[in-house]
């Protein structure tokens, strides 16, 4: 599904002349393979973001090659990752990332539009989608009026609606209170059993490590272990 | 993304800034509006000119002065060179007349007035739309048509000048003709010098018909037009061309009396064929002269003013632009953070600048939409006051179908390509920057 190879990457700061060299990824290669939930741990500023990123497409890697379901995704320019994201992949972000202008029902049916699917398809597809996630009554609210647990289950249900098949998750708990985290944390392994969708998770939780069917462990951009979180 | 959504999302959009989109639309309004009135003028005045021209029925006429012998010289139109007009195609029909080369006195009951007398060619003339006041054309001989003027140009026989005329030097009413004319028989007096001596002739003619006033109100026509056939008589009488007054034993005849013609006149079918026609004409070397060939010159000059005029409108709309320029970069500045949220989902920066050229060329439409309107408005406001107030400033009558604004679809069709184009520029850059948002940076708030 996933082929991370030999990426390095670091980050320019400041201007010619003044520049700064940050290096955050170190030769990093690993695979995730269909059907898996794959769990990355680490120290804050490990650079487990910032590898996330580059398997999104919001960055270049400096360095090597990330294959996709068969697709030398670091090759793409923008237009075609954005269509590969939108084809192939879900987000799920710790602060949600929702647009507040649009209510819950509109956040939702926003991939769908992006697609280019009919209105009608659209309603009935965004209908199931709130109520797959409970929130069948709260489809006209803006995210203002939700509850963080009721945000992060709109957006979950954003990454779901056009049904990828890998869905990324950076720190996807991290805003979320213990109860609605377990919530979660279930949904994620009901989809993964029911509909066999890969989930590649970011997080320092412990218990959220554990979900994954291996983990791997980041310090200092470099990986030091992979295998079942214990 | 379908073009629907991108409407609907850029409407949505606009509903949050209501008053900011508002001013902006405005301001495209103003700009548009501006440069249609301004403009309007010219084709306004370049439309009245045009009708009056049409309108005076001179539009398909082509004249032929002469046929061109050689650089210096030309010769009168001839029978021959009639025949070669009548058959060029678009021609419907050549009207010829000869002047008599003297003053010819026409009485009546008392009244007499010497009038210039012209003979026609009527079934030509009528073949060219002639269309006389009262009466009918000529059929016999001795028939006549008279100019419009003529029966108010007739004197009592032996008053004094000073007494007939008003001091406009039109006839007094109270010594005017004033019996219907048609059917009056006349007497044409006609002099000829035979052998040293002077001596005169009088003809018998009736006048069957009066010709319409002329189109313009300052021209004057107390013409007598003859037939051909009375004019032979009256040469034969003066036994000299055109009945000029001259002793024609003393004078070398060079030429063989053949006929010719001072006045001719090609009508083509339609102001379309006049161009051709006058071109076949120049080009069998006919000096000619035609009002649609002066107009040339004169659309000229209306389209350069007309242009000039677009190009001052479009200033207006280059600076409601930067309004619009202004509007769409804090939109995008605004909705930065949702542009890179609809990035990380898989919007592709070409969909995220079409929603930003779409809104801009939106913004461009509604005021130009707003502004023909506006522009319309103006247009007949203008045309009803301008009149009045210069009628009242001036203290003088304005020539009726005066038309100071016109607004032609095309001057429409004009304006909102330019206000589309101008609009579209306008939102380039802030489309082309939305594009660039970096999705890390929006999704942080960074922007
Ligand atoms: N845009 C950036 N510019 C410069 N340095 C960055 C940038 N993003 C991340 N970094 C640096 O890279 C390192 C790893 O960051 P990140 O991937 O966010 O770590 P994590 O998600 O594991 O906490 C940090 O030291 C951070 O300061
Ligand atoms: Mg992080």
């Amino acid at each position: 599904m996933i082929n991370v190879n030999q990426i390095t990457h670091h980050f320019v700061l400041g201007k010619k002349g003044n520049k700064t060299i940050v290096p955050v990824l170190k030769n990093i290669s690993f695979q995730v393979n269909q059907g898996e939930i794959v769990t990355i741990v680490g120290r804050s500023g490990s650079g487990k973001s910032t590898l996330l990123n580059l398997i999104s497409g919001f960055i270049h890697p400096t360095e090597g090659e990330i294959i996709i379901q068969d697709k030398k995704v670091s090759e793409f320019n923008e237009t075609e990752f954005a269509d590969f994201r939108l084809q192939h992949m879900g987000f799920i972000f710790q602060n949600f990332q929702l647009i507040p202008s649009m209510t819950a029902f509109q956040n939702i049916e926003l991939p769908l539009i992006l697609k280019g699917m009919s209105e009608n398809a659209r309603r009935k597809t965004t209908a199931d989608m709130l109520k797959k996630v409970g929130l069948e009554d709260f489809g006209e609210h803006y995210p203002s009026e939700l509850s963080g647990g009721q945000q992060q289950r709109v957006s979950i249900a954003r990454a779901l609606v056009l049904e990828p098949p890998l869905i990324l998750a950076d720190e996807p708990t991290g805003s979320l209170d213990s109860e609605t985290e377990q919530d979660l944390l279930q949904f994620i392994r009901e989809l993964n059993r029911d509909l066999g969708v890969t989930f590649l998770i970011i997080t320092h939780d412990d218990e959220v490590a554990r979900i994954g069917d291996r983990t791997i462990a980041l310090a200092d951009g470099k990986i030091v272990e992979s295998g079942v979180f214990a | 993304m379908k073009v629907k959504d991108q409407f609907r999302f850029i409407i949505q959009n606009m509903k949050k800034n209501k008053v900011r989109v508002f001013m902006t639309v405005l301001a495209t309004a103003m700009g548009c509006a501006f440069l249609i009135v301004l403009a309007s003028v010219a084709f306004g005045l370049h439309d009245t000119v045009l009708k009056d021209t049409m309108e005076s029925g001179e539009v398909t006429q082509i004249q032929v002065h002469g046929y061109e012998e050689s650089e210096t010289s030309y010769r009168a139109i001839n029978d021959e060179d009639i025949k070669l007009f009548e058959d060029l195609e678009g021609v419907n029909a050549v009207t010829r007349q000869k002047s008599i080369l003297q003053e010819v006195t026409f009485s009546t009951e008392g009244y007499e007035v010497p009038a210039p007398a012209v003979s026609a060619h009527f079934p030509s003339e009528e073949k060219s739309g002639l269309e006389l006041a009262e009466g009918r054309l000529p059929e016999a001989p001795n028939e006549v048509v008279v100019g419009h003027h003529f029966a108010s140009s007739l004197i009592p026989e032996g008053q004094s000048a000073e007494e007939l005329y008003d001091e406009q030097g039109l006839v007094k009413e109270e010594f005017r003709y004033d019996e219907n004319i048609i059917g009056e028989p006349f007497n044409l007096k006609l002099k000829k010098i035979a052998d040293g001596k002077e001596s005169s002739g009088d003809f018998d003619v009736t006048i069957v018909g009066v010709m319409e006033a002329p189109a313009r109100e300052w021209e004057w026509d107390q013409n007598v037009y003859l037939t051909d056939h009375l004019l032979t008589e009256l040469e034969d009488f003066t036994g000299t061309p055109n009945a000029e007054l001259y002793d024609p034993s003393e004078m070398e005849v060079t030429e063989t009396s053949e006929t010719s013609y001072d006045n001719v006149t090609v009508y083509a079918a339609n102001v379309e064929a006049v161009k051709a026609v006058s071109d076949k004409l120049k080009e069998e070397k006919y000096a000619t002269y035609s009002v649609v060939n002066e107009m040339k010159q004169l659309n000229m000059l209306f389209n350069v003013a007309k242009a000039g005029l677009i190009f001052i409108g479009t200033i207006a709309i280059l600076i409601a632009s930067i309004g619009i320029y202004n509007t769409m970069t804090m939109a995008v500045t605004e909705r930065a953070p949702d542009i890179g949220i609809m990035k990380a989902i898989g919007a592709s920066p070409k969909v995220i600048k079409r929603i930003f050229l779409l809104e801009s060329s939106y913004i461009g439409l509604i005021g130009a939409a707003i502004g023909i309107a506006a522009a319309y408005a103006i247009s007949v406001a203008v045309n009803l006051a301008l009149p009045m107030i210069l009628e009242a400033v001036f203290d003088e009558k304005l020539p009726s179908g005066l038309r100071f604004s016109s607004i032609p679809f095309s001057l429409i069709l004009i304006a909102v390509i330019i206000c589309l184009t101008v609009t579209i520029l306008s939102g380039l850059r802030p489309a082309k920057r939305a594009t660039e948002i970096d999705v890390l940076k929006a999704m942080r708030r960074e922007i």
